[in-house]
């Protein structure tokens, strides 16, 4: 009778790629912060950023409003914990690029030219781990329909590869922009120095959680 | 005499009124989830579901009734005053359907078979005390009850294991499924099969041994494990199951550079262009989604829609098979006790060996299908749409370790209730990592609903029994 229909709970994977989308959301906003950067106009940069703080309020009461809504009663397929994490995970990137859009609306960022193409590099590579990072998350209800294991798994196992790869790319333009700014830096007066090397910790920190976030999926992958 | 017809009509009309009210609600459980993944319409099921729930209720419906009638109490307690056991047995029944009147009223998950055992429990305690209860077969009862649900779950859990390993698991699924569906289909034609002709045909004064059923079933498992294979190799290369790619991934690739280009137009723009290229992001994003959904879709999972294509067909039949079983074991809880009544205004006396005339499973079976018709279509149609969860190859598991969990209850004479062994069967699968979540609060619920459902029916059915003595002394029948 209506037992059965009711032993069939609330299923939080579809709320998990909603949040999803909020954080892409996030990132996306950050983008166009970077696009308008070089044309120094701080109003611009400070509205952007603003709306980036807004946009990773909303994907915080998304996710918030998984973790009421997943009583101790619910059974997943997956474990709990690991669910959890996931989400945790996932909203850390967010989190990020709230931070990163903070940073960039403190004061305008003096751009050495040797830097410019560097820099845009280190952002494009970052966003492009959590690209791909997203594209798992979008496999989710793949991987729920195989029970998580069989042709799926590999191919969401060969996703995560793609994403630590592209990662390990990211590292190295990190690494190199930062020996940069260091045998460069003696130009720039303090201020501008210290937000270019936080600028470039934060941006570096997308793409580990990304990576991250990858890894946690592969976690709970059913492979032979 | 004249007591005696008012009696025999009364309880034939609330054994009708149970049957009826098992054929509104109970039937759905089998066939919803058919109904809920669009592999039945709502009419065959109905029509598919009568057919089933009428010859499980006529063909294995004896068992569990005989136990109904003679098995819960020790009926040569009152071989001195069979009007006590008539009225005791009437008063179990309306007892039973007035409670189960309140539950449904409230919306409380109360299962049938457990009211009407505790209603039967509770005047044969009232009445005859503790020795007139037959203890050793009640506490088989209450442990069937425990259980029933672990059966099937665990039933269950095999097969969609088996699923997992061999099809979800393989590397080209569509391909392992073609292999593996004739051996299932196999197997549950010859369940079936032998659940219907192993003494399930005296009814039709067909008695076979053992070895002859088994013979048959066997042989009906493999002309059904012929018949599937040809089915299914002809449908795996039919143009049903090849998905075809309507959009490139190229126009989506396009489509995702048109947005970037104009969220940089959205970014340097101000006030009346911007809110103007503002809305048209919005709509090439979702036209974008859509497009990426049913272009990936179809490239990424074009397999394990194959597999739920097919499955389609396994699931209807094993539908069909929950359906059976829970005529058989169901249509005890609206005759068993009407049996009982009958018999002894039949013979003036109780007789040594329970019996129900195969009239009376008919006529068990009659409401059960009279109650779908009126009413039970509707909760088909409500289950159908909450449960979309149950994918064909989930519903198969789980409708057919629930279906032999049932079927091997009714021929061992024992009452359970199709709704546990189902929502058993259904963690099953879940346990095995199959579906998305299960609200596990429903355990709590259906041990809660054993709890209350005994001694509430059989309160009521007391109730009931002292009403009709009084009601009966006054008019000097005892």
């Amino acid at each position: 009778m209506i037992s059965i229909a009711r032993l069939f709970g609330k299923s939080p994977f579809a709320p998990l790629q909603t949040h999803m989308k909020k954080v892409t959301l996030c990132i996306e906003k950050l983008t166009s912060i970077i696009d308008v950067l070089p044309k120094m106009d701080m109003e611009k940069v400070e509205k952007l950023s603003k709306e980036l703080s807004e946009l990773e309020h909303e994907a915080d009461i998304t996710k918030n409003d998984i973790r009421n809504h997943l009583p101790k009663s619910i059974f997943l397929p997956i474990d709990r914990s690991h669910f959890l994490e996931i989400l945790s995970v996932q909203d850390s990137i967010a989190d990020k690029a709230e931070e990163i859009g903070i940073l960039l609306s403190m004061r305008p960022l003096e751009m050495l030219p040797e830097f410019k193409n560097d820099f845009e590099l280190l952002y494009r590579k970052n966003a492009e781990v959590f690209w791909s990072a997203k594209k798992i998350i979008e496999e989710i209800d793949e991987l729920l329909e195989s029970s998580f294991g069989g042709i799926e798994a590999e191919k969401v196992k060969d996703m995560v590869e793609q994403t630590a790869f592209k990662e390990h790319e990211a590292v190295q333009i990190h690494h190199k922009l930062k020996k940069e700014l260091f045998s460069k830096g003696n130009d720039l007066p303090s201020p501008a120095f210290y937000l270019w090397l936080s600028l470039i910790e934060q941006i570096g920190m997308l793409s580990m959680l990304s990576e991250k976030l990858a890894n946690r999926i592969r976690m709970v992958l059913e492979l032979k | 005499m004249e007591v005696e017809s008012i009696l025999k009509i009364l309880v034939l009309v609330i054994g009708f009124y149970m049957s009826w009210n098992i054929g509104a609600n109970d039937v759905s459980n089998a066939m919803g989830t058919s109904v809920g993944s669009g592999a039945l319409t709502l009419r065959r099921a109905v029509i598919l579901a009568a057919i089933l729930e009428f010859s499980g209720a006529f063909f294995v419906g004896s068992n569990v009734s005989e136990t109904m009638q003679r098995g819960l109490i020790d009926t040569d307690m009152f071989l001195t005053e069979p009007m006590i056991l008539i009225l005791g047995m009437s008063g179990a029944l309306m007892g039973t359907s007035l409670w189960l009147q309140i539950a449904s009223y409230c919306g409380w998950p109360v299962s049938t078979t457990h009211a009407i055992v505790g209603a039967i429990i509770g005047f044969g305690l009232t009445i005859g005390g503790v020795e007139a209860i037959q203890w050793e077969e009640v506490t088989s009862i209450l442990a069937s009850w425990v259980l029933s649900p672990v059966i099937s779950a665990i039933f269950s859990y095999i097969i969609f294991s088996v699923l997992q390993k061999k099809i979800l698991y393989a590397i080209n699924p569509a391909g392992a499924a073609v292999k593996l569906l004739p051996y299932l289909s196999m197997v549950v034609f010859a369940v079936f099969t032998l659940s219907l002709i192993f003494n399930g045909l005296e009814n039709v004064n067909v008695a076979l041994s053992f070895p002859q059923a088994v013979l048959i079933a066997i042989s009906i498992g493999f002309l059904a494990f012929g018949a599937t294979y040809f089915l299914v190799r002809k449908k795996a290369k039919s143009p049903l199951f090849q998905t075809a790619t309507t959009h490139s991934p190229q126009s989506v690739v396009s489509l995702d550079k048109a947005i970037k280009h104009l969220q940089r137009v959205h970014a340097n723009t101000v006030e009346g262009p911007h809110e103007k290229v503002s809305n048209i992001i919005n709509e090439v994003k979702t036209l974008s989604a859509k497009l990426r959904k049913e272009t990936s879709f179809s490239e990424r999972t074009s397999e394990y829609k194959t597999v739920e294509n097919m499955f389609v067909y396994l699931q209807i039949l094993s539908a069909c098979f929950v359906a059976f079983a829970h005529g058989a074991n169901d249509v005890a809880n609206a005759i068993g006790p009407v049996a009982a009544v009958l018999d002894i205004i039949k013979n003036g006396a109780i007789s040594d060996v329970a019996t129900v005339p195969s009239w009376l499973l008919a006529f068990g079976g009659l409401g059960i299908v009279v109650g779908l018709a009126t009413w039970g279509w509707r909760v088909i149609e409500t289950i159908g749409k909450k449960i979309t969860e149950l994918t064909p190859t989930r519903g198969f598991c789980a409708e057919f370790g629930a279906a032999t969990t049932i079927l091997l209850a009714s021929k061992c004479g024992l009452p359970i209730s199709t709704t546990h062994c189902l929502v058993g069967a259904v963690l099953g699968v879940g346990l095995a990592r199959g579906i998305r979540a299960l609200n596990l609060g429903m355990i709590k619920d259906i041990v809660l609903s054993w709890i209350i459902t005994i001694p509430a029916s059989a309160i009521m059915s007391i109730l009931v029994f002292y009403g009709l003595k009084t009601l009966f002394s006054y008019m000097n029948v005892l």
